[in-house]
Protein backbone atom coordinates (compact mmCIF):
# COMPACT_ATOMS: atom_id res chain seq x y z
CA UNK A 1 0.00 0.00 0.00
CA UNK A 2 1.26 3.48 -0.81
CA UNK A 3 1.36 6.53 1.34
CA UNK A 4 -0.24 9.94 0.99
CA UNK A 5 1.51 13.07 2.14
CA UNK A 6 -0.50 15.15 4.58
CA UNK A 7 0.49 18.51 5.95
CA UNK A 8 0.32 18.88 9.72
CA UNK A 9 -0.06 22.33 11.24
CA UNK A 10 1.74 23.01 14.51
CA UNK A 11 0.08 25.57 16.76
CA UNK A 12 1.39 27.72 19.58
CA UNK A 13 4.73 26.71 21.06
CA UNK A 14 4.84 23.53 18.95
CA UNK A 15 5.87 25.76 16.02
CA UNK A 16 8.96 27.01 17.87
CA UNK A 17 11.20 24.07 17.03
CA UNK A 18 10.21 22.82 13.57
CA UNK A 19 8.15 25.61 12.02
CA UNK A 20 4.41 25.91 11.53
CA UNK A 21 3.90 22.96 9.19
CA UNK A 22 5.34 19.50 8.71
CA UNK A 23 4.69 16.98 5.98
CA UNK A 24 3.84 13.45 7.03
CA UNK A 25 3.53 10.32 4.91
CA UNK A 26 0.29 8.64 5.90
CA UNK A 27 -0.51 5.01 4.96
CA UNK A 28 -3.46 4.78 2.58
CA UNK A 29 -5.57 3.20 5.32
CA UNK A 30 -4.89 6.05 7.71
CA UNK A 31 -3.38 6.05 11.20
CA UNK A 32 -4.69 6.90 14.67
CA UNK A 33 -3.75 10.34 15.97
CA UNK A 34 -1.61 8.76 18.69
CA UNK A 35 0.47 6.90 16.10
CA UNK A 36 0.87 10.03 13.97
CA UNK A 37 2.16 11.92 17.01
CA UNK A 38 4.56 9.11 17.94
CA UNK A 39 5.94 8.95 14.39
CA UNK A 40 6.34 12.73 14.22
CA UNK A 41 8.19 12.67 17.54
CA UNK A 42 10.59 10.05 16.20
CA UNK A 43 11.15 11.91 12.94
CA UNK A 44 11.59 15.27 14.71
CA UNK A 45 13.31 14.69 18.06
CA UNK A 46 13.01 18.40 18.94
CA UNK A 47 9.24 17.90 18.96
CA UNK A 48 9.31 14.50 20.61
CA UNK A 49 9.29 15.64 24.22
CA UNK A 50 6.34 18.00 23.74
CA UNK A 51 4.34 15.39 21.81
CA UNK A 52 5.04 12.62 24.32
CA UNK A 53 3.74 14.56 27.31
CA UNK A 54 0.11 13.61 26.77
CA UNK A 55 -1.02 17.24 26.79
CA UNK A 56 -1.21 17.73 23.04
CA UNK A 57 -4.60 17.47 21.37
CA UNK A 58 -5.23 16.81 17.72
CA UNK A 59 -7.63 18.69 15.51
CA UNK A 60 -8.84 16.95 12.35
CA UNK A 61 -10.89 18.89 9.81
CA UNK A 62 -11.46 21.70 12.32
CA UNK A 63 -12.74 19.51 15.15
CA UNK A 64 -10.78 18.41 18.22
CA UNK A 65 -10.63 14.61 18.25
CA UNK A 66 -9.52 11.90 20.72
CA UNK A 67 -6.09 10.25 20.38
CA UNK A 68 -7.70 7.09 18.99
CA UNK A 69 -9.36 8.92 16.08
CA UNK A 70 -8.16 7.92 12.63
CA UNK A 71 -6.33 10.40 10.40
CA UNK A 72 -7.13 9.65 6.76
CA UNK A 73 -5.56 10.88 3.53
CA UNK A 74 -6.94 14.30 2.67
CA UNK A 75 -7.63 15.28 6.26
CA UNK A 76 -6.58 18.68 7.55
CA UNK A 77 -4.59 17.98 10.70
CA UNK A 78 -3.37 20.38 13.39
CA UNK A 79 -1.74 19.76 16.76
CA UNK A 80 -2.76 21.92 19.72
CA UNK A 81 -0.65 22.48 22.84
CA UNK A 82 -2.52 23.56 26.00
CA UNK A 83 -4.57 26.68 25.26
CA UNK A 84 -4.58 30.01 27.09
CA UNK A 85 -7.05 32.77 26.38
CA UNK A 86 -8.16 35.96 28.08
CA UNK B 1 -32.39 35.02 24.12
CA UNK B 2 -29.51 36.68 22.32
CA UNK B 3 -25.90 35.52 22.28
CA UNK B 4 -23.29 37.32 20.22
CA UNK B 5 -19.72 36.03 19.92
CA UNK B 6 -16.95 37.83 18.05
CA UNK B 7 -13.32 37.07 17.29
CA UNK B 8 -11.78 40.51 16.74
CA UNK B 9 -8.68 40.73 14.54
CA UNK B 10 -8.12 44.41 15.37
CA UNK B 11 -8.60 46.67 18.36
CA UNK B 12 -12.16 47.18 19.59
CA UNK B 13 -13.86 49.67 21.90
CA UNK B 14 -15.37 47.91 24.94
CA UNK B 15 -17.32 51.01 25.95
CA UNK B 16 -19.04 51.13 22.58
CA UNK B 17 -19.86 47.42 22.79
CA UNK B 18 -21.33 47.90 26.26
CA UNK B 19 -23.37 50.91 25.13
CA UNK B 20 -24.83 48.91 22.23
CA UNK B 21 -25.50 45.95 24.52
CA UNK B 22 -27.33 48.12 27.03
CA UNK B 23 -29.31 49.90 24.32
CA UNK B 24 -30.70 46.54 23.17
CA UNK B 25 -32.09 45.53 26.57
CA UNK B 26 -35.72 44.51 26.68
CA UNK B 27 -36.62 45.19 30.26
CA UNK B 28 -33.85 43.24 32.01
CA UNK B 29 -32.87 44.66 35.39
CA UNK B 30 -29.19 43.68 35.45
CA UNK B 31 -26.18 44.12 33.18
CA UNK B 32 -22.69 42.93 34.12
CA UNK B 33 -19.62 43.49 31.98
CA UNK B 34 -15.96 42.58 32.28
CA UNK B 35 -13.08 43.78 30.13
CA UNK B 36 -9.62 42.23 30.28
CA UNK B 37 -6.73 44.46 29.18
CA UNK B 38 -3.18 43.54 28.23
CA UNK B 39 -0.85 44.17 31.15
CA UNK B 40 2.36 46.15 30.73
CA UNK B 41 4.35 43.78 32.95
CA UNK B 42 4.81 40.01 32.99
CA UNK B 43 4.31 37.95 36.18
CA UNK B 44 8.06 38.22 36.88
CA UNK B 45 7.89 42.01 36.57
CA UNK B 46 9.57 42.19 33.18
CA UNK B 47 8.28 44.59 30.55
CA UNK B 48 5.82 43.30 27.95
CA UNK B 49 5.95 45.01 24.57
CA UNK B 50 3.03 43.04 23.15
CA UNK B 51 0.85 40.00 23.62
CA UNK B 52 0.32 37.78 20.62
CA UNK B 53 -2.81 35.65 20.59
CA UNK B 54 -2.81 32.90 18.02
CA UNK B 55 -6.11 31.30 17.00
CA UNK B 56 -6.99 28.37 14.73
CA UNK B 57 -9.48 28.63 11.88
CA UNK B 58 -13.11 27.99 12.83
CA UNK B 59 -12.15 26.06 15.95
CA UNK B 60 -11.42 29.15 18.05
CA UNK B 61 -14.79 30.79 17.43
CA UNK B 62 -16.56 27.45 17.92
CA UNK B 63 -14.84 27.03 21.30
CA UNK B 64 -16.07 30.48 22.37
CA UNK B 65 -19.59 29.74 21.13
CA UNK B 66 -19.69 26.48 23.12
CA UNK B 67 -18.75 28.31 26.33
CA UNK B 68 -21.41 30.95 25.74
CA UNK B 69 -24.06 28.31 24.98
CA UNK B 70 -23.20 26.51 28.22
CA UNK B 71 -23.52 29.77 30.17
CA UNK B 72 -26.98 30.38 28.72
CA UNK B 73 -28.00 26.82 29.62
CA UNK B 74 -26.66 27.13 33.15
CA UNK B 75 -27.67 30.64 34.24
CA UNK B 76 -30.87 32.64 33.85
CA UNK B 77 -29.35 35.20 31.51
CA UNK B 78 -31.32 36.58 28.60
CA UNK B 79 -28.49 38.00 26.50
CA UNK B 80 -24.72 38.01 26.23
CA UNK B 81 -21.96 39.48 24.12
CA UNK B 82 -18.41 38.11 24.07
CA UNK B 83 -15.53 39.66 22.13
CA UNK B 84 -12.03 38.13 22.14
CA UNK B 85 -9.04 39.61 20.37
CA UNK B 86 -6.51 37.69 18.37
CA UNK B 87 -3.29 38.91 16.79
CA UNK B 88 -0.88 41.42 18.31
CA UNK B 89 -2.18 43.35 21.32
CA UNK B 90 -0.33 46.28 22.90
CA UNK B 91 -0.33 46.95 26.67
CA UNK B 92 -3.55 48.65 27.71
CA UNK B 93 -5.58 47.37 24.77
CA UNK B 94 -8.66 45.26 25.48
CA UNK B 95 -8.19 41.51 25.00
CA UNK B 96 -11.57 40.19 26.08
CA UNK B 97 -15.01 41.64 26.75
CA UNK B 98 -17.94 39.82 28.30
CA UNK B 99 -21.38 41.32 28.90
CA UNK B 100 -24.41 39.55 30.30
CA UNK B 101 -27.95 40.63 31.11
CA UNK B 102 -30.60 39.05 33.28
CA UNK B 103 -33.80 39.93 35.10
CA UNK B 104 -31.94 40.00 38.44
CA UNK B 105 -28.26 40.58 39.14
CA UNK B 106 -27.01 37.20 40.43
CA UNK B 107 -27.33 35.34 37.12
CA UNK B 108 -25.59 38.12 35.21
CA UNK B 109 -22.66 38.22 37.68
CA UNK B 110 -22.26 34.46 37.78
CA UNK B 111 -22.56 33.94 34.02
CA UNK B 112 -19.90 36.58 33.30
CA UNK B 113 -17.58 35.04 35.91
CA UNK B 114 -18.18 31.54 34.53
CA UNK B 115 -17.54 32.55 30.93
CA UNK B 116 -14.29 34.32 31.85
CA UNK B 117 -12.99 31.30 33.78
CA UNK B 118 -13.70 29.04 30.83
CA UNK B 119 -12.40 31.48 28.22
CA UNK B 120 -9.09 31.66 30.11
CA UNK B 121 -8.59 27.90 30.19
CA UNK B 122 -10.61 26.34 27.35
CA UNK B 123 -11.01 28.78 24.48
CA UNK B 124 -8.65 27.85 21.66
CA UNK B 125 -5.97 30.55 21.83
CA UNK B 126 -2.25 30.42 22.37
CA UNK B 127 -0.87 33.46 24.13
CA UNK B 128 2.70 34.70 23.89
CA UNK B 129 4.30 37.62 25.69
CA UNK B 130 6.89 39.54 23.72
CA UNK B 131 9.40 41.58 25.68
CA UNK B 132 12.92 42.94 25.42
CA UNK B 133 14.36 39.48 26.21
CA UNK B 134 12.42 37.56 23.59
CA UNK B 135 9.07 35.85 23.68
CA UNK B 136 7.45 33.41 26.09
CA UNK B 137 4.35 31.22 25.75
CA UNK B 138 1.76 31.55 28.51
CA UNK B 139 -0.26 28.58 29.70
CA UNK B 140 -3.12 28.53 32.22
CA UNK B 141 -1.83 28.86 35.79
CA UNK B 142 -2.85 26.75 38.78
CA UNK B 143 -4.96 29.73 39.86
CA UNK B 144 -6.75 29.67 36.48
CA UNK B 145 -7.43 25.94 36.87
CA UNK B 146 -8.68 26.48 40.45
CA UNK B 147 -11.01 29.22 39.19
CA UNK B 148 -12.39 26.85 36.58
CA UNK B 149 -12.85 24.06 39.16
CA UNK B 150 -15.23 26.28 41.16
CA UNK B 151 -17.90 25.57 38.55
CA UNK B 152 -17.64 21.79 38.74
CA UNK B 153 -17.45 21.47 42.55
Amino acid sequence: MGTTRVRIELCGRLADTCGRELDFDLPAGGLPVSAVMAALGEAHPALGEALAGGRIRACVNEAIVPAAALVRPGDRVALFPPVSGG
Amino acid sequence: MSARVELAVAGFDPAARLAAFTAALEGEGAVVSFTGHARSAAKDGGAVAALVLESYRSVTLASMEAIVADAHARFAITRSHVVHRCGTIRPGEAIVFVATASAHRRAAFEAADYMMDRLKTEAVFWKREEGPDGSRWIEPTEADEADLARWTA
